[in-house]
């Protein structure tokens, strides 16, 4: 991956683990007992991108690469079931919509960043296999 | 409050305008490097005017959410720290740090990460600057 792409990805995921730290940390102190589920998603979330956020920055790839595929995976379980099953969210969370409150970047942002870290491992493991041999092994 | 919504908001969208587009001309020509530095002291004391303002509303009694005002506040000073985040790739900082990986960023490849961050913090600041604009009016 170069720099410049994950750089930009560090900042992208710093800020929104800036954005959902606030907005959880506000509702989890102040109105855990209304609604518990979405805004302890909230803060799953939000905890998550302060991993992937780190992670990147450290070059943990494996981190990145597993924080990412959860992130992905947190985004469409938690927006279908906003649509699918209404009821069981009293009030919304990062992830509600796909992550709508914030232009859909936790839905584009996990792809991103999935797409450049496969490639950069396979990238790795290219390079790192052994060249093939240009004679007969006697 | 009007000084908030009549001067310093506005203030604060134009700026945060400016240095979106200093951050997109620089990503597409890095030689435009210099528009995101003179772009960032710029958005450093336009969010320093808006903290003041609000910190002024607050105390003269404004009847708002104090916590959520002083959370996106905070939010709107910290994003700051992410502008020209390119001085970390410097020969200088990669020399500083006992990381031996810590890559070195070359000046083209310096301008294009200050640009990306100062796109998407310039977003950033305007949605913050936004959500207290709402806040406020919601306690007039």
């Amino acid at each position: 991956m170069n720099y410049v792409a994950r750089i930009a990805l560090i900042v992208a995921y710093a800020v929104l683990a800036l954005a959902a730290l606030g907005r959880s940390s506000y509702q989890i102190s102040t109105k855990l007992a209304e609604a518990p589920v979405p805004y302890l998603v909230s803060g799953v979330s939000a905890a998550l991108y302060l991993v992937i956020a780190i992670a990147l920055w450290k070059r943990w790839a494996g981190v990145a690469l597993v924080g990412t595929a959860i992130e992905l995976a947190g985004v469409l379980v938690v927006g279908t079931l906003g649509y699918v099953e209404p009821t069981w969210w009293a009030d919304e969370t990062v992830w509600t919509g796909y992550g709508s409150a914030y232009g859909w970047v936790p839905l584009v942002l996990p792809i991103v960043a999935l797409v450049m870290l496969v490639r950069e491992r396979r990238a790795v493991l290219s390079s790192s296999e052994p060249a093939p041999s240009s004679g007969d092994a006697r | 409050m009007a000084v908030y919504t009549g001067v310093v908001f506005p203030l604060v969208l134009v700026v945060c305008a400016a240095l979106a587009l200093a951050g997109a001309a620089t990503l597409a020509f890095p030689r435009l490097h210099r528009a995101v530095q003179w772009a960032v002291p710029v958005t450093i004391g336009a969010v320093a005017l808006q903290a003041v303002t609000v910190i002024v509303l607050l105390f003269s009694g404004a009847d708002v959410d104090l916590i959520l005002t002083l959370g996106y506040l905070i939010a709107s000073v910290a994003l700051l720290a992410l502008l020209g985040i390119g001085r970390l790739g410097t020969p200088e900082a990669a020399a500083a740090d006992p990381d031996p990986n810590r890559p070195v960023l070359s000046p083209v490849q310096i301008a294009r990460v200050d640009a990306a961050s100062a796109l998407i913090v310039a977003v950033a600041i305007a949605v913050v600057s936004w959500r207290i604009l709402v806040i406020l009016e919601s306690g007039a």
